[in-house]
């Protein structure tokens, strides 16, 4: 059942190139992204530890989203293969503690991609509506 | 054949004899061998020559209070030796070894590994509570390969045999102790002290029933255990009891790094934000970051985790950890099919494909209008 109160906090991993470069494009066509995303700025998505996605999911952000350059296209030549590694580790272990992978999205968007930027911004946010709050949001944690 | 030695004898006496045999080689400086310190009642490794401190040393010891890979670690770090070390290591043990050889913090090639059909250990705080018992019935439970109530690991450990080692030392279901040359540096050494002879060698299906046993047991662990921490409410109950003495963490052989990140300043913020915290989340639990930490943890080093089982013994209030870290190890090596101290690969986590895991992205098909 979907709660229409609910308006779930997501953070927003962007890689300092593909990432960044794609909510600049989105700027410049003057789309829109909802106001649930907290975008945060990451030299590389390789530079991103688990442990800040983590972080993020303990401390109760209903989601995280991260995206960096397409493979084949990092600044930084592999850190977007490393972090595509890192990320399916984590992935796993949540799903082993039912906290749930899906609420890490990995997807990549290119500088150009402004609309391809909006459109997850929107199409995470619905997703996670649908999958209702954190349920690490309590204190014992 | 391979070639080796055969000794008559109970294990332990056999590898003592083997490590004075060894010994006889100039070019080896010393062993480490596990030895009971009679005051305290415990076991370490000691670093000898001496023939004295071999006969008094226990090569197969009731309990593991320190892992061996810590020890070579601690030794090579800053350097190779400079003539080679006799090491008698579990196989676990050795596997946390040559995971730590993967990224420079042991010198491997400074060893001259002995590793042995490993029984399991007895936890420590059995090993405290019934230490005369358990001394006494021992040698038996040895020769018979059937430890009672050892750590919950070591049951469903099915990588017990030393054949990663220079030398496999078998004794499992058998009437005699082999030992058996595994590599070119082992074999030179033998043929050196013109002791070599062909040996047998035992076949899979002399231990297939502690393998069947052991498989029995990993599957109704990894099913059952599993089942009591699949949910968040079930993980934190686990959790619960953590004192965040981070004991397992620094018992762990695998855990590499040389600052950790939970000691880092990045934990230590303004005392504001600790009260913005409870707010958000109708309280917090103090200390706080105890599911982080364990998490935490699991992402840096749950593919090396060799299943030791040295977190749950270190543990004081007795939270599985040794069980978490070795279920979530199960299900982060299956996705790229490797097996830590056993896969000669570097680890996952430095390596990448260009084209790979596909699933864990999430694809997008169609624009929004």
């Amino acid at each position: 059942m979907q709660d229409d109160s609910f308006e779930p906090k997501i953070f927003y991993a962007l890689c300092a190139w593909c990432g960044s470069g794609g909510t600049e494009t989105a700027g410049a066509f003057r789309l829109k992204y909802p106001e649930n995303i907290r975008p945060f700025r990451v030299n590389c998505t390789g530079a991103l530890d688990p442990v800040y996605i983590l972080r993020a999911l303990v401390e109760g952000a209903d989601g995280v989203c991260i995206s960096g350059c397409h493979p084949g296209d990092c600044h930084y030549d592999i850190g977007n293969f490393r972090a595509r590694r890192r990320i399916a580790i984590m992935k796993e272990i949540l799903n082993v503690f039912g906290i749930d992978g899906d609420r890490v999205w990995l997807r990549w968007v290119a500088h150009g991609e402004g609309k391809k930027l909006a459109d997850t911004a929107y199409e995470f946010t619905e997703f996670i509506k649908k999958k209702g709050p954190n349920p690490l949001k309590r204190w014992d944690t | 054949m391979p070639l080796g030695l055969v000794y008559k004898d109970d294990v332990q006496v056999a590898l003592k004899g083997f490590l004075v045999e060894l010994m006889r080689d100039k070019r080896i400086q010393g062993v480490l061998v596990p030895s009971r310190m009679e005051k305290e009642g415990t076991y370490t490794y000691i670093l000898t020559k001496e023939r004295e401190g071999i006969e008094k040393s226990t090569p197969i010891a009731p309990i593991m209070p320190i892992q061996g890979a810590r020890v070579l670690s601690k030794l090579t770090i800053k350097g190779a030796l400079s003539r080679p070390v006799v090491a008698i290591l579990r196989p676990c043990e050795l596997r946390a070894a040559k995971e730590l050889a993967k990224i420079n913090q042991v010198h491997l090639e400074s060893f001259l590994t002995v590793s042995f059909d490993c029984p399991g250990v007895y936890p420590l705080k059995n090993y405290r509570d019934e230490m005369e018992e358990i001394e006494k019935r021992f040698p038996e439970e040895l020769k018979s390969f059937s430890l009672k109530n050892t750590r919950p690991l070591c049951k469903s450990c099915i990588y017990f045999t030393g054949d990663i080692a220079d030398f496999e030392v078998q004794f499992a279901n058998q009437k005699e102790v082999m030992i058996i040359a595994r590599t070119e540096k082992a074999i030179s050494i033998l043929k050196e002290l013109g002791k070599a002879q062909e040996v047998r060698g035992r076949s899979e299906e002399d231990i297939s029933n502690i393998m069947e046993n052991r498989k029995v047991n990993k599957d109704n662990f990894l099913k059952t255990f599993g089942s009591q921490v699949d949910t968040p409410d079930k993980i934190l109950k686990v959790l619960s009891s953590c004192i965040n003495c981070r004991n397992c963490r620094s018992v762990c052989p695998v855990c590499y790094c040389r600052e950790c990140f939970f000691d880092s300043d990045a934990l230590k913020t303004s005392p504001h934000l600790y009260i913005e915290r409870a707010e958000r989340k109708g309280g917090l639990r103090f200390l706080p970051d105890t599911l982080l930490f364990h998490l935490g943890r699991m992402n840096h080093m749950s593919l090396s985790c060799v299943s030791c089982g040295m977190c749950e013994d270190a543990c004081p209030n007795m939270v599985p950890v040794g069980r978490l870290f070795s279920l979530v190890s199960e299900r982060t090596r299956s996705i790229f099919g490797y097996v830590p101290g056993i896969s000669v690969e570097p680890s996952p986590l430095l390596e990448y494909k260009t084209e790979e895991l596909k699933e864990y992205e999430v694809p997008y098909h169609t624009a929004r209008d």
